[in-house]
């Protein structure tokens, strides 16, 4: 009978099913149920034995020794063997005689080519360990010869292009903006003060900010990008502190601003405060200062109690408003340094003048040389400095 | 004698009938492939057609010139798997386990 080579043999054996174990566990008829245990050896041997002992106890086995035992048992295992050679040689046969008999081999040349290699110093490929490591590359951007591992890493800060190059750049492009504000403004200013008066043009002088990364700490440096928009969100938006940059606020966004926030200047940040107009942290006169510089001496405090006079304020209005919108934002305006004699130069006469001299010099010293003539001139903080503001203008305009 | 052609072919008989013989079969040859019987087998194959042409094989062929060699081999193989069961786990029956009763 062939034999199959799978594993479960589906066979017929004097009217039995095997399958599996293949044992069924009543007495032979057709149409029994095979049991469908898994091939079992022990009970296999078990049966036999079984059976074998049924058969001998019919015949007398006291005949029988350990030898001659032992030979009918060689003799079934050769029997078996020798099936087992036969079942082989027609799988054989029939692989010959379909084709695939030689499917499993591989070409000689091929055998050659992926031989296993035993050589010092190389893998069983062929390939050299360590063969990357020593090698060097040349990089087509800067020429510099560098080891093939760090290649890739090297080449993304060369050319800039990679992700964590652009972050390195952003960051040293922001700290190095940091340290050089005060004197870029200067620089800003002197190119402000070439211009004429016109706010936009100003503003697209300036290099424009719109393609930076919007993550990148750089974000919160001067956006001078939009011109006259009402947009309280961005200067919220751009700035890290609780502070606003006025320099980027047109004049309305300024009004609508004070009208809501304390807007106090901080020294150092040059920012305006954002808190509540009763904030803590600046005095109403801080407040009232800024509001005049800003929007000319004709500016009311939204809350305050005493007015201003504003009148005699009407030569020195456009002068205030042209001056102001030309500032630049320097040191030169925080209340926080000297308060009163500020708000006292503050009052009463020209903010063009205090800003056309600070233009010109922007430096601390300059502004306390002005806040010298300043308390020369104005005396009180909330008085109305009437008397001495018609006089003033003809003085300075020499300076203007 | 008789008697032992006798019992030989009852046992045989009972074998068959109990289908004890188509399960050692199947446990033979599994024993002979891990063993590597059957590679060596075809490594022999493959020479006796490379000689005879792959065209004229015939199955007469190969079983007259395989079945001896197999035989042999197969039988070494069998004495060492038997063999090895000294003091642990059978491979296959001793040949007195088997017939024991």
């Amino acid at each position: 009978m062939p034999e199959l080579s799978s594993g479960q043999r589906v066979g017929r054996e004097s009217g039995r099913f095997l399958r599996c174990c293949g044992l069924t566990t009543t007495p032979p008829s057709p149409c029994v149920q095979p049991c469908c245990r898994p091939l079992c050896y022990e009970q296999s041997e078990r049966r036999l034995h079984k059976s074998l002992q049924m058969k001998m106890e019919e015949m007398s086995l006291s005949g029988l020794d350990n030898s001659k035992l032992e030979a009918i048992a060689q003799e079934i295992y050769a029997d078996l063997v020798e099936d087992s050679c036969l079942g082989f040689c027609f799988e054989v046969h029939r692989a010959v005689k379909c084709g695939y008999f030689f499917l499993d081999d591989t070409d000689p040349d091929s055998m050659k080519d992926f031989e296993i290699v035993d050589q010092p110093g190389l893998d069983i490929f062929g390939q050299v360990f360590n063969q990357w490591k020593s090698k060097e590359c040349v990089c087509p951007n800067c020429s510099r010869s560098i080891a093939a591992s760090r290649f890739a890493p090297h080449l993304e800060k060369c050319l800039g292009m990679g992700r964590n190059s652009s972050r390195i750049a952003n960051r040293r492009i922001a700290n190095s903006n940091n340290m050089n504000k005060s004197e870029s403004d200067q620089e800003d200013n002197d190119d402000i003060n070439d211009n004429d008066w016109s706010y936009g043009s100003e503003k697209k002088a300036k290099k424009r900010k719109s393609d930076k990364n919007p993550n990148s700490p750089r974000r919160s440096k001067s956006l001078k990008h939009k011109n006259g928009e009402l947009s309280n969100s961005d200067p919220f938006k751009y700035n890290n502190s609780t502070g606003i940059s006025y320099e980027t606020l047109g004049p309305e966004e300024l009004r609508s601003l004070l009208t809501t926030q304390c807007g106090v200047i901080s020294e150092h940040t040059k920012k305006m405060c954002t808190r509540s107009l009763r904030c803590p942290q600046h005095t109403d006169e801080q407040r009232r200062t800024v509001r005049i510089y800003f929007l000319g001496p004709s500016a009311v405090l939204p809350e305050v109690e005493s007015s201003l006079d504003n009148d005699s304020f009407d030569m020195t209005d456009s002068q205030a408003l042209i001056s102001r919108l030309q500032w630049d934002g320097s040191s030169d305006l925080s209340p926080s340094d000297s308060g009163s004699s500020k708000t006292s130069e503050n009052q009463g006469w020209g903010l063009g003048t205090n800003s056309s001299e600070s233009r010109k010099t922007k430096k601390k010293k300059s502004h306390l040389s002005l806040v010298g003539t300043a308390s020369g001139l104005g005396s009180n903080k909330k008085k109305k400095p009437k008397p001495p503001a018609p006089p003033t203008p003809s003085i300075y305009d020499d300076i203007n | 004698m008789n008697k032992d052609a006798q019992m030989r072919a009852a046992i045989n008989q009972k074998l068959i009938e109990t289908g004890e013989r188509e399960r050692l079969k199947e446990l033979l040859r599994a024993k002979l492939i891990e063993c590597g019987w059957k590679d060596q087998l075809k490594a022999h194959c493959k020479e006796v057609i490379k000689e005879k042409g792959l065209e004229h094989v015939t199955v007469d062929d190969l079983v007259a010139e395989i079945t001896p060699k197999g035989r042999e081999t197969g039988f070494t193989m069998l004495r060492r798997l038997v063999l090895n069961s000294q003091g642990q786990a059978v491979l296959l029956p001793q040949p007195s386990r088997l017939l024991r009763l």
